[in-house]
């Protein structure tokens, strides 16, 4: 090989978290003035390699050369004086400072900052405080403070997700212009539209590892899902593009129309009948937070309705979602379990408010309600004094467990099994089916697509804050609902 | 660098003086509305008293200087996203080491004592904010802890009220008459000498960006440890002056563990009612000194009415909830993108 060497070379790259392995061994390299994007479904390690290039965290093992260099990162700093600077996804800009000040404390030069400004067409006023800012506007800043940086690689992380389309145009103008003159960039984005449009080179993520690395010109969008998928690719049916009306048998126990919530979530409408699982899966960030809060009532809509059983649902505390039998079991269980206190207070908790006679709570009854839901879910009991002591999966099936005690009419799971064995897993989708087979509703977020046919009726694909697919879950294999979740164009795989 | 010729024209200037002022009103109104505030309080005050003038203002100001220093360390330490329960304990320590010290010393001598207070009371602060992020025991405890350990060192050093300082020192403080001016001179000085080049510099900002974002902070490059250690070092700066006005303002030294807890929660109120958020991060040191001036004038034009003191007490306790909360409405408001 008589090339140059590489400008980034990351060699067999690791990192876990405890017991989570996030990297197995990833390998990168990006040669100079090239624009390379870096793919993969969600969990496959693109945002840990990111935080590992940028100095925020640091590797296990693995070696990383920035032109020919090896280097080694304990803080961002570091990065940036090799010549990395990135631009994260949430801006790195302190929100109650001024603009000014932000590019103080980072030590950028602002004489070197105005004249990207101006390329990028931002007009703002450098004396605002951060927090008065929009977020498309912050990200904006933070390219400019990268760029001003001057690094030999830009690391630009879901850098277009936020943005207005004008102000994408003009990023994608430095991008180029940033590869004309010999500079690279790292680009990590889900909208594969874009890395077709723009990008020389693509390395795809999958389990930790790095399983492709080919031009964009050769293989295009199937050939990055192909990859993202691994061996379990199957050449199947498609999915609809365009919306199709929903239909429910029988009345709709819960219903959206047109909810908009939170920064993301934009226009959504759908049903769920009584006895059915409904999926719903999408990229992160696409406003599926916004939807299981709003519908939670932990937040309220910006506009749009939610229905139950045809009446409208009011107020923005939970409490009034669970009077109408909305009930959460969250992405985190550690935002839903009593850590210091028993099984018993764990899932009598919801209790509290209905079984007191003249303030007393009954005893009897409690234990009758908890007793049945421990032999349903098969709750690990031996831990019975402090559910901190309990596994995961058993925390897990308090929280599910609580509203088994409670009583619910719909329940939001948010990606209910992450993080926990497989036998708990599928007890818990049995459990689940079990449930609507009795008659009530479940809506499930799931970052596992594999559980969508498993568990679920049908199934909703979510992206930028809309929704793109609607699909009966038998015909959901995973490549299907990856391309819905990429909302790309319906077309025949070659 | 080279750029090349932009892709738009240059847009016109964007800071027009209509939306300076707009953004000045915005992010000063709480400093405002605690000098509308003052200013009532002190001309019902003077409709109060019979021939209102200087002596009134100068017992006010200097009454209240320790109490000024307090409230800027307790707002170094509460930017940085902090707290220091030690403050108080900080004073009466340094208000001992000084008097006793100075007791019998010439002006010159004094002044030598009076730099060597506020090196022993910023290696305090130091040695505070190093156990702080070292040991990551939260830092309610540690300063609760340490200002046992302050108080139980005064009282070492004079078991029982004693000390003094030279006439020539104290007058630096206090003035000499009835001129009101040398106490906000003392003010004024080290704001303008230490506070205001450390407000522009990236170690002040370090400390502003930690209370305001940890993250955000960790990713510009912010050293957490430094910035904190440097809060806790500011604050003793403070502290000492803190300590160095009381023994102007009493002649001597007095070892109090009362004194220095009341001292303590005086200070975190003037902070909380001079628009510095608990959270960390917003604020500056010009509201905690109008609001130790108007918590002092509360009960003071109560006691002028025949109202009971302790009646007083109620009153600022009521004005306090009152202006954060309407503070914290203003701001949710204000905050919104």
């Amino acid at each position: 090989m008589t090339q140059p060497p590489d400008l980034l070379e990351v060699r067999e790259v690791a990192k876990s978290y405890g017991p989570v392995v996030a990297l197995r061994s990833a390998d990168l390299s990006v040669a100079p003035g090239e624009i390379h994007a870096l793919l993969g479904a969600n969990g496959a390690g693109k945002s840990t390699l990111v935080k590992i290039l940028s100095g925020v965290l640091r590797p296990d093992s693995g070696t990383i050369a920035v032109a020919g260099t090896p280097v080694q990162f304990s803080n961002p700093v570091q990065a940036v004086r090799a010549g990395i600077a990135p631009v994260f996804q949430d801006p790195a800009l302190v929100p109650h400072l001024s603009v000014a000040d932000n590019f103080t404390l980072t030590g950028t030069d602002r004489a070197a900052v105005r004249p990207w400004l101006s390329r990028l067409a931002l007009d703002v006023d450098l004396n605002e405080r951060v927090n008065a800012l929009p977020l498309a506007v912050l990200r904006m800043l933070d390219l400019a403070r990268a760029l001003a940086h001057d690094p030999q690689l830009l690391l630009l992380d879901e850098m277009t997700a936020a943005l207005p389309s004008d102000y994408t145009e003009n990023v994608f103008a430095v991008m180029r212009e940033w590869r004309d003159r010999g500079r690279s960039v790292l680009f990590i984005s889900h909208r594969l539209t874009e890395v077709q449009e723009i990008c020389d080179r693509a390395t795809v993520l999958r389990d930790g590892r790095a399983v492709d690395t080919h031009r964009t010109s050769e293989g295009g969008e199937a050939r990055i899902v192909g990859a993202m998928l691994g061996e379990r690719a199957s050449r199947v049916g498609l999915p609809m593009a365009e919306r199709r009306s929903i239909a429910v048998d029988g009345p709709a126990r819960l219903q959206l129309e047109h909810l908009a919530a939170g920064r993301r979530l934009k226009d959504v409408s759908f049903a769920v009948a009584r006895g059915e699982v409904l999926g719903v899966v999408s990229l992160e960030g696409q406003g599926e937070d916004d939807l299981f809060l709003t519908l939670a009532g932990d937040q309220a809509a910006r506009s749009g309705r939610i229905l139950v059983d045809g009446v409208p649902v009011k107020g923005r505390h939970p409490l009034q979602a669970i009077r109408r039998g909305i009930t959460l079991v969250p992405s985190d269980r550690q935002h839903a379990v009593l850590p210091q206190r028993s099984i018993r207070e764990n899932l009598a908790l919801p209790l509290y408010s209905s079984i007191r006679s003249w303030g007393w709570i009954s005893d009897r009854k409690e234990r009758r309600a908890v007793q049945k839901a421990v032999d349903e879910l098969e709750v690990d009991t031996r831990a019975a004094d402090a559910a901190k002591q309990l596994s995961g999966g058993n925390q897990q099936k308090l929280t599910i467990g609580r509203w088994l005690v409670g009583g619910y009419d719909v329940m939001l799971c948010f990606d209910p099994t992450r993080g926990i064995d497989v036998g708990t897993k599928h007890q818990i989708y049995r459990l689940l089916r079990q449930q609507a087979a009795e008659g009530r509703s479940v809506l499930m977020f799931t970052s596992e697509l594999r559980e969508v046919p498993l568990v679920c009726d049908r199934v909703v694909v979510l992206h930028e804050g809309r929704i793109v697919a609607e699909l009966p879950a038998a015909d959901a294999d995973e490549e299907t609902l990856l391309h819905a979740m990429h909302n790309l164009p319906a077309r025949e795989l070659s | 660098m080279t750029v090349t010729a932009p892709l738009v024209p240059q847009l016109p200037p964007p800071t027009r003086p209509h939306v300076r002022a707009i953004r000045l009103l915005r992010d000063e109104a709480w400093t405002g509305a605690l000098v509308v505030l003052l200013a009532v309080l002190l001309i019902w005050q003077s409709t109060q008293v019979f021939r209102w003038g200087a002596f009134e203002l100068d017992t006010l100001f200097v009454s209240t200087l320790p109490l000024v220093f307090l409230a800027l360390a307790q707002t170094v330490v509460v930017i940085a996203g902090g707290i220091d329960l030690s403050v108080g304990a900080q004073m009466v320590l340094f208000n001992c080491v000084s008097g006793s010290l100075m007791l019998h010393a010439g002006l010159g001598t004094a002044l030598l004592y009076a730099v060597v207070t506020i090196v022993l009371a910023m290696a305090a602060g130091v040695l505070t904010g190093w156990i702080v992020t070292v040991s990551g025991v939260p830092d309610i405890i540690v300063t609760l802890a340490t200002s046992f350990v302050w108080v139980g060192v005064a009282l070492w050093i004079m078991p029982e009220p004693a000390g003094g300082a030279p006439d020539s020192f104290r007058h630096i403080f206090i003035g000499s008459g009835t001129a009101f001016w040398p106490a906000l001179l003392c003010i004024a000085v080290p704001l303008l000498l230490i506070w205001t080049p450390l407000r522009r510099s990236r170690m002040g900002l370090s400390i502003y960006a930690l209370g305001s974002d940890p993250q955000a902070a960790f990713l510009a490059g912010v050293d957490a440890r430094r910035a904190r250690i440097t809060a806790y070092a500011v604050a003793g700066l403070f502290t000492a002056l803190a300590g160095l006005s009381t023994t102007a303002y009493t002649s001597g030294g007095q070892a109090s563990l009362v004194v220095a807890n009341t001292a303590t929660l005086g200070a975190v109120a003037a902070v909380v009612l001079g628009g510095v958020a608990l959270s960390g991060g917003v604020g500056g040191l010009l509201g905690p000194i109008l609001a130790v001036w108007c918590l002092s004038l509360i009960p003071a034009n109560l006691l002028t009415l025949g109202v009971d003191p302790s009646y007083g007490e109620v009153v600022r306790g009521v004005v306090i909830v009152l202006v954060v909360l309407g503070g914290s409405l203003l701001r949710r408001m204000g905050s919104r993108p």
